[in-house]
């Protein structure tokens, strides 16, 4: 019994309005619906890279006591836009001695890791841009490409503080993505599926967010997860690859212009990506809040899921920036001692309990 | 302290100073002071040294021996390893070479610098001193200067950096060193081996250009030090020549001038707790300490019309009297901030990070601290007594109640606390003071133009991050003939070496940030 | 210093209580009220500037009350004028030449007496560090700084000034000779109006 949800058949109705009343043939309706697509999830990724870095100056602000940008724009919203064109006119500045065609390719690779894994997250039922039975396999596979655009980046700057971030950032994702990867295996052993929409479709009804659902472990994971998350995206207190106050602007330190902006632009949406997925994974992805009272649920069933998946992200993102505006950074055998003293036990333990509860059927369930 | 000198014959020197630290405990090296004493005289250095048991000070003269165009000292460097920086300032300024000091370079000026600047004789023109346009030539070879055995001096080449030396450049641009200042470090992987700090990017010759001032002209450069510690520079400089000079000064003066200079720690000490903050990152504490700066800064400048540069104190009393609101404003603001000190304990300095950041970095013990003449916070972190406010009081220091924090850690975390701790006693030195301010002249007239009579005088004060004193050499003139000041942070740069080796990158910034040093007032 | 040997599970414990004491902190923070004061939005409404804070020099005026003073009246002063002398005490006090004073010496037909006047007084602002040396070395109370910082221009010469050239009238913005708006301790004026 597959309960379907507002706005799910949107991509369907599109679908046959090129095929049926267009008459078009597969081939003409497969290649409108890619291009489409594609301009879409960049339009997204674009759009919500500004609201992003908006929201985080703001956030920041009234952490410190301060307000943020006030003068472009009503209550300083035009801001990132405003700093966008400048990034976009400045100049493209080449470094002496540097490995060209690396120090050109890498904030490329970091881009398209970010915009990969934007590709994967659900916006709503049956808005999935990319779904294939592996899905949360192939993510982790996709988002570490970026770290070895930030190791090619502190590589070919020719610049000591460059490589020096280059090889905190490689050491830390690369840590990072072990306890990243069990937290969702957990995951996958609650719901039995990594396909994306998968994961998802096992998370509506009442209280049957995984976190409910696998109480302890559930919860648990998801507060390692966020941890893992945070470190993967680069961010403080986990942002020693970057580092201001020790090694400048880290590997993108030699890099202007839209070089930057890459960089820059693939660490906020990092940040989405990872509350996305935390947000899929934990809190239901576009699933609704249902607590088992018909009516109260079908009120929120209105809600469509797109509203419920960017609402939860972005409390989401909130809580990470939260995290970032309070505390100092860690020195690089911290991080790692953290990662593999404290979270990657944690994380087996975690797999261990979830495995328990699934197969006693410990899992919190209401309809069976 | 007026100084009388002791003299030692120039081959037993070392000895005799050698013996003067070890069964006089005199183990403190206060400053060297380079001077040029005139044509008959020469050239020659003053050593002012304290026994940190007793607290007392002697200074002692050595004259420099010329050998063909050189001038030469015995070095102090393995006697007293603070004299590593004090020496090459002597050496750069003066060109007295020191025999046996394993590094004698420059210091502040660049290593193509042509002549010595605070000699009598150096040529001021124009023409002589042009701004030069090349880059400054970079050497991997240093130089140490013997005695043969026919009197000769030798030199003996040593090298800083091996060709296979990974070193990277903290500064003179950086955003974690407080100024301009420049740490040469040889990193292996994320490890320190060696910090070599190259000062003088912001090196203005204060000294040089004092000998050209009037006495209240002199004045309005000390504010331009350590900027966060304005009215204890200038308490310095004011302080040695009414010493000088005898001016006897009111009650209210010194009751304004010690609550203007907690004032001033507070300020200082707030800055410090944020910027250790935001070197490590952690940006809100950071703001929360300037918020509550902002504050005090207010209340100063109400009476002072500065924020930095203060320019309060002049010969023989204040600039103005007190603001008719000073007192209600001084007590809301103890009221205010005596909670807020908690806040930044909650937000940074319990935090486990920051313990986790700063415990154990940058380790110096006592005896290490003395040797390398660690002051301040820096060298009470690891239980030294040092305060100036004690040992040597001036003003109220002595009147009032209050307790010299020092702690066991030798470490940056306790550098930390002392800091905080420090604010608690200002504000309780403040309060004590603020409701008993006596009626009285806040300025005692002098003459139009101030002549201090002859003589060598040094007047100390404690800084927010150390000693800081000045030596005055006046020959009666309405100019000193040689003013010197001991900024706070030289011995705590020095020490960068013996602290960090070892240690991590990242605890390179942790040590600075838990330091407190700020270039101009090194610098100069 | 606390007891230091703690176990795995207290260290980690403890180490979170004091995250989660950083995280209140901060929370509590993000809804108390702003320390952000708007210049120049604010510059003619909540802006207060210390009374004694130095933005420039100018000449004092003699004013209604000073006119019948001995002093002034013996040099023959009216409301309106400066008092300088041309002495060059200011001149001389100054540590970085910001003060050039050119004078000529001219006869009084009536008392046939000599005396100095003064064609200019030259202050360049760019140049001062207003440091008071040359109001403390003033004999005859003719110069003051004011807290009328808004001295920006697009020209360096025109931070050239000549004090007695010109009519000072207080500045660009309303009361700000007397400090401005209203502060105290603890608070800051965010508002713009």
């Amino acid at each position: 019994m597959e309960k379907v949800y507002i706005l799910s058949s949107l991509p369907q109705m599109f679908d046959s309005l090129l095929r049926d009343t267009c008459g078009l043939s597969n081939f003409w309706a497969v290649l409108i619906e890619c291009v489409l697509v594609g301009l879409l999830v960049l339009a997204a990724y674009a759009t919500l890279a500004i609201i992003l870095i908006f929201m985080e100056r703001k956030v920041c602000a009234y952490f410190q006591c301060r307000i943020g940008p006030m003068r472009v724009g009503p209550w300083g919203t035009l801001q990132v836009i405003a700093d966008v064109l400048k990034m976009l006119i400045k100049e493209i500045f080449f470094v002496d001695r540097s490995d060209k065609l690396l120090y050109c390719i890498a904030p490329f690779l970091v881009i398209i890791a970010s915009v990969g894994t934007f590709s994967f997250l659900p916006w709503s039922q049956g808005w999935n841009v990319l779904d294939f039975n592996v899905g949360i396999f192939l993510l982790t596979a996709i988002s570490s490409i970026g770290v070895i655009g930030i190791f090619m980046a502190g590589w070919a700057s020719n610049n000591k503080y460059s490589v020096v971030s280059a090889m905190r950032g490689a050491v830390q994702l690369i840590s990072y993505e072990m306890s990243l990867g069990l937290c969702l295996i957990s995951a996958v052993i609650l719901t039995g599926t990594m396909q994306i929409s998968g994961i998802v479709e096992a998370q509506t009804g009442p209280w049957q967010w995984l976190i409910f659902q696998g109480h302890i472990p559930a919860i648990l994971a998801f507060l390692v997860f966020c941890i893992a998350g945070n470190a993967e995206a680069n961010r403080g207190p986990f942002d020693l690859a970057e580092a201001e106050s020790e090694l400048t602007a880290g590997y993108h330190t030699e890099y202007s212009g839209m070089g930057f902006g890459f960089f820059y632009l693939a660490e906020y949406l990092n940040l989405f990506v990872v509350s996305g997925i935390a947000t899929t994974v934990f809190l239901g992805g576009w699933a609704p809040v249902n607590i088992g009272i018909a009516a109260f649920d079908s009120v929120m069933d209105y809600i469509p899921g797109i509203v419920w998946f960017l609402g939860k992200t972005f409390v989401v993102v909130f809580l990470l920036m939260w995290i970032r505006w309070t505390f100092p950074r860690l020195r690089i055998d911290q991080i790692l001692k953290l990662e593999w003293k404290y979270l990657m036990p944690l994380s087996l333990c975690i797999i261990v309990l979830m495995v328990i509860c699934v197969s006693f059927g410990l899992t919190f369930t209401i309809n069976g | 302290m007026k100084l009388e000198y002791t003299v030692f014959s120039f081959d037993t020197f070392k000895e005799e100073m050698t013996k003067l630290r070890d069964a006089k405990h005199f183990d403190y090296l206060v400053t060297i002071i380079g001077e040029d004493f005139g044509s008959e005289e020469g050239l020659g250095c003053i050593y002012i040294l304290e026994n940190t048991e007793t607290h007392e000070r002697i200074s002692v003269k050595q004259m420099a021996r010329q050998i063909g165009n050189d001038y030469v000292i015995p070095s102090v460097y393995y006697i007293w390893r603070a004299a590593d920086l004090m020496e090459r300032e002597v050496f750069d300024f003066f060109g007295i070479k020191f025999l046996g000091h394993p590094d004698m370079r420059r210091l502040f000026l660049r290593n193509d610098f042509v002549g010595y600047p605070l000699r009598k004789d150096y040529d001021m023109s124009p023409e002589h001193n042009q701004f030069p346009m090349t880059d400054e030539p970079e050497t991997d070879w240093t130089s140490e200067w013997n005695l043969n055995d026919l009197g000769e001096l030798v030199e003996t080449k040593h090298r800083l950096f091996g060709p296979d030396d990974y070193v990277v450049n903290f500064g003179p641009n950086h955003p974690s060193t407080h100024g301009v200042l420049r740490l040469q470090t040889v990193v292996n992987d994320e490890t320190i081996e060696h910090v070599y700090p190259h000062l003088g990017y912001i090196h203005r010759g204060m000294e040089k250009m004092m000998e050209a001032m009037t006495y209240p002209q002199t004045l309005a450069l000390t504010d331009r030090l350590n900027y966060l510690c304005a009215m204890h520079h200038r308490h310095a400089l004011v302080g040695v020549i009414e010493e000088a000079m005898g001016v006897e000064l009111s009650d209210r003066i010194h009751y304004i001038r010690t609550i203007m200079d907690e004032l001033q720690r507070i300020d200082n000490h707030l800055l410090f707790l944020g910027t250790c903050a935001q070197d490590l990152s952690a940006l809100t504490a950071f703001l929360y300490c300037m918020r509550d700066r902002e504050h005090v800064l207010n209340v100063m400048e109400e009476t002072t019309g500065g924020r930095l540069i203060q320019n309060y104190y002049r010969i023989g009393g204040l600039q103005a009297d007190i603001d008719p609101h000073f007192v209600e404003n001084v007590k809301a603001l103890c009221k205010y901030l005596r909670p807020m000190i908690q806040e930044y304990l909650d937000v940074f300095g319990d935090n486990v990070i920051t313990h986790q950041r700063l415990e154990g970095v940058g380790y110096m013990n006592l005896a290490d601290s003395i040797n390398y003449a660690l002051t301040g916070p820096a060298g009470r972190a690891a239980g030294w007594h040092n305060d100036v406010r004690k040992n040597h009081p001036y003003d109220l220091y002595d009147k009032v109640e209050w307790k010299e924090i020092t702690g066991t850690g030798c470490d940056s975390m306790t550098r930390y606390m002392i800091h905080i701790n420090e604010m608690y006693q200002s504000l309780n030195i403040i309060e004590q003071l603020i409701d008993n301010i006596p009626e009285g002249e806040f300025y005692i007239k002098q003459k139009p133009i101030i002549k201090v009579p002859e003589g060598q005088w040094w007047f100390s004060v404690e800084g927010g991050a150390g000693e800081f004193g000045v030596y005055l050499d006046s020959r009666g003139d309405k100019s000193p003939y040689r003013v010197k000041m001991r900024p706070m942070g030289l011995t705590l740069t020095g020490a960068f070496d013996k602290m960090l080796r070892g240690e991590k990158i990242a605890d390179l910034i942790a040590t600075g940030a838990s330091i407190d040093f700020v270039i101009p007032d090194l610098d100069r | 210093m606390e007891d230091k040997k703690q176990s795995y599970f207290g260290e980690v414990g403890s180490a979170l209580k004091t995250l989660a004491t950083g995280l209140k902190v901060t929370m509590k923070e993000y809804f108390t009220p702003k320390t952000t004061e708007q210049y120049p939005e604010n510059r003619k409404t909540t802006l207060h500037v210390a009374k004694r804070h130095r933005g420039r020099l100018v000449f004092k005026r003699v004013t209604e009350d000073e006119v019948n003073d001995p002093q002034i009246q013996k040099r023959g002063l009216k409301v309106g004028d400066y008092k300088c002398t041309a002495c060059t005490m200011c001149e001389r006090a100054c540590p970085n030449d910001t003060i050039k004073i050119t004078s000529h010496m001219e006869t009084d037909p009536e008392t046939g007496r000599k005396k100095k006047v003064l064609d200019d007084y030259q202050y360049d602002l760019g140049d001062c560090m207003f440091c008071e040396l040359c109001v403390n070395a003033c004999n005859f109370d003719a110069i003051e700084f004011v807290n009328d910082f808004e001295n920006s221009v697009f020209d360096r010469s025109k931070l050239v000034l000549h004090l007695d050239k010109e009519k000072y009238q207080g500045g660009s913005l309303p009361n700000i000779i007397d400090g401005g708006a209203d502060w105290s301790v603890g608070t800051f004026n965010t508002k713009t109006k």
